[in-house]
């Protein structure tokens, strides 16, 4: 991977979306670039178009105006995979075949497959549930063969929202740091959703605020925090705190707004 | 199940069977319409052992499999097709809501002018019936899939014909399976009702026959076998179930 290439150029990202209640615009002039092999953290108040940002990013929804440009081309990969907030991972496929999925699509040989799904589920914890099928799983199980399954897809980048928004604080806390360690062996360009500050700064190179709806960008901040990261060390430094005070800062103010026009709505 | 309630289960029927055989026996039901378990027993037997029920019971069989096969196969690949894309949906929809709600045995008539009284007719009319229940099942199976799934087929990359094999298919599935049970029942009232009409042999050939003569215990060894063949294919299609579905939970 060639180093600091701009990996996604956003440039007048609108999105409305019109439904019988009449229009909404769920995000409004978003201009933002990200960098290779960047950690971008996405938060804001809920309903602020976070995640229809991913999506847009994901190609899964087309921006009513503005222009995507994804810059990074690697030849022989996703451009991206992503990890759903809810549970996505198929009932009807085991574990290995779940996490296998990206790598079938493509037309990865089965022997290969099956390599690379081994290597994925091993370092997830997940090797003893290969073939087990979801519904016998908890749901930070599931969680984890959803971002197995992203990574085993060795996309150019890697778009998370929400991923353990779901699950109880010492699992989310354990899948963090799981989620630290893989990533900063790769270091693939990441886009992560969260509405956690703790986790947006524990995890993040740089952290995006977002305001509330229309969904624009208030804020970005560089996480000037040292790698590889202790997320249970990390909470205790003086930076963190400071960062962690800027951004609640915006994001109360949005959050603020977002109950009022409720109130009034 | 409680073991009085197996209990229960399995001595009310014999008990109905006593029952009948003693208001037989004592004179007070009429055993020229109702007969009785023993005297249909008797005919029973015979008829079994001698291969002459089961040759006609074989011909139903025959018709109910190519009948349920012609008319499942082509509605679980149409249902898809409409489940999964609009314009097919728009296009079909109304006429299949316009003909579903016909008894098929109406058309019977006219499925014997068109296929003639031979094979061709009674596969056909169970295939009809079979067909609307399977497409309509299969089609609400695959608009009931969780639209999450079809954004990861997509977000990964899956090809159309991925999108059938991998999302559709098995999403519908259990629905598919709900669909081929019911038209299941179904192929068998069809094929009594076509075979009444106008068959050479088979089961409902049978029961027409034995009521030419009135031969009420023959009529009954129909009956005997029919509930055998419900309770098997019934049985047959939970067992494929569990074979194609592997991941249903247990306690779905």
């Amino acid at each position: 991977m060639q180093p600091n290439g701009e990996a996604i150029v956003l440039t007048g990202i609108s999105k409305t979306f019109t439904g019988r209640s009449g229009t909404v615009v769920a995000l409004e002039d978003i201009n933002l670039t990200i960098q290779e092999g960047e950690f971008l953290c996405i938060v804001g108040p809920s309903g602020c178009g976070k995640t229809t940002l991913l999506r847009i990013l994901a190609g899964l929804e087309k921006p009513t105006s503005g222009q995507v440009e994804i810059r990074v081309r690697e030849p022989g990969k996703p451009v991206n995979s992503m990890v759903f907030q809810e549970q996505s991972i198929f009932p009807w496929y085991t574990v290995k075949e779940n996490v296998a999925y990206g790598l079938a699509m493509r037309g990865v040989s089965r022997a290969r497959r099956e390599e690379i799904a081994e290597h994925y589920l091993k370092i997830t914890g997940l090797s003893k549930f290969a073939n087990a099928y979801p519904h016998q799983l908890s749901g930070g199980m599931k969680q984890r063969v959803s971002v197995a399954r992203a990574f085993a897809n060795d996309p150019s980048i890697l778009l998370m929202d929400e991923p353990f928004g779901s699950l109880d604080e010492q699992t989310r806390v354990i899948l963090q740091q799981e989620l630290l360690r893989i990533w900063e062996g790769t270091r693939k360009t990441a886009v992560f959703i969260t509405h956690s500050i703790d986790e947006a700064l524990g995890l993040g190179d740089r952290v995006l605020v977002m305001t509330a709806r229309p969904g624009r960008v208030k804020a970005v901040l560089e996480v000037d925090l040292p790698r590889p990261r202790d997320l249970t060390l990390i909470r205790s430094r003086p930076r963190f705190l400071e960062l962690f005070d800027t951004i609640w800062f915006y994001l109360r103010e949005e959050v603020m707004k977002a109950k009022a026009s409720e109130l009034q709505g | 199940m409680r073991a009085e309630a197996r209990i229960l289960s399995f001595f009310s029927p014999a008990l109905l069977l006593v029952l009948w055989e003693v208001l037989a026996r004592a004179g007070l039901v009429d055993i020229r319409v109702f007969s009785s378990p023993s005297r249909i027993l008797e005919t029973f037997l015979p008829v079994l052992f001698s291969g002459e029920l089961l040759y006609h019971t074989w011909v139903s069989v025959r018709r109910i499999i190519l009948g349920f096969l012609a008319g499942a196969i082509p509605g679980v690949l149409l249902g898809l097709s409409m489940g999964l894309f609009p314009l097919v949906r728009a296009a079909l929809e109304p006429m299949v809501a316009i003909t579903f709600p016909i008894p098929k045995l109406a058309v019977m008539p006219m499925i014997i002018l068109i296929f003639g009284l031979g094979e061709a007719s009674k596969v056909f009319t169970v295939a009809i019936g079979v067909f609307y229940l399977v497409l309509i099942n299969t089609m609400s199976g695959v608009l009931n899939i969780d639209k999450i799934y079809l954004d990861v087929a997509k977000n990964f990359g899956a090809s159309r014909w991925n999108f059938y094999r991998t999302v559709a298919l098995p999403g519908a599935l259990p629905m598919i399976f709900a669909g081929l049970k019911l038209g299941m029942g179904t192929a068998l009232i069809l094929i009594v009702a076509a075979e009444l009409t106008a068959a050479q042999a088979g089961l409902g050939d049978w029961i027409w026959r034995a009521y030419d003569m009135f031969d009420i215990e023959r009529m009954f060894t129909s009956l005997i076998m029919l509930t055998v063949l419900g309770y098997l294919f019934a049985n047959a299609l939970d067992l494929l179930e569990r074979w194609v579905i592997p991941w249903k939970s247990p306690h779905a």
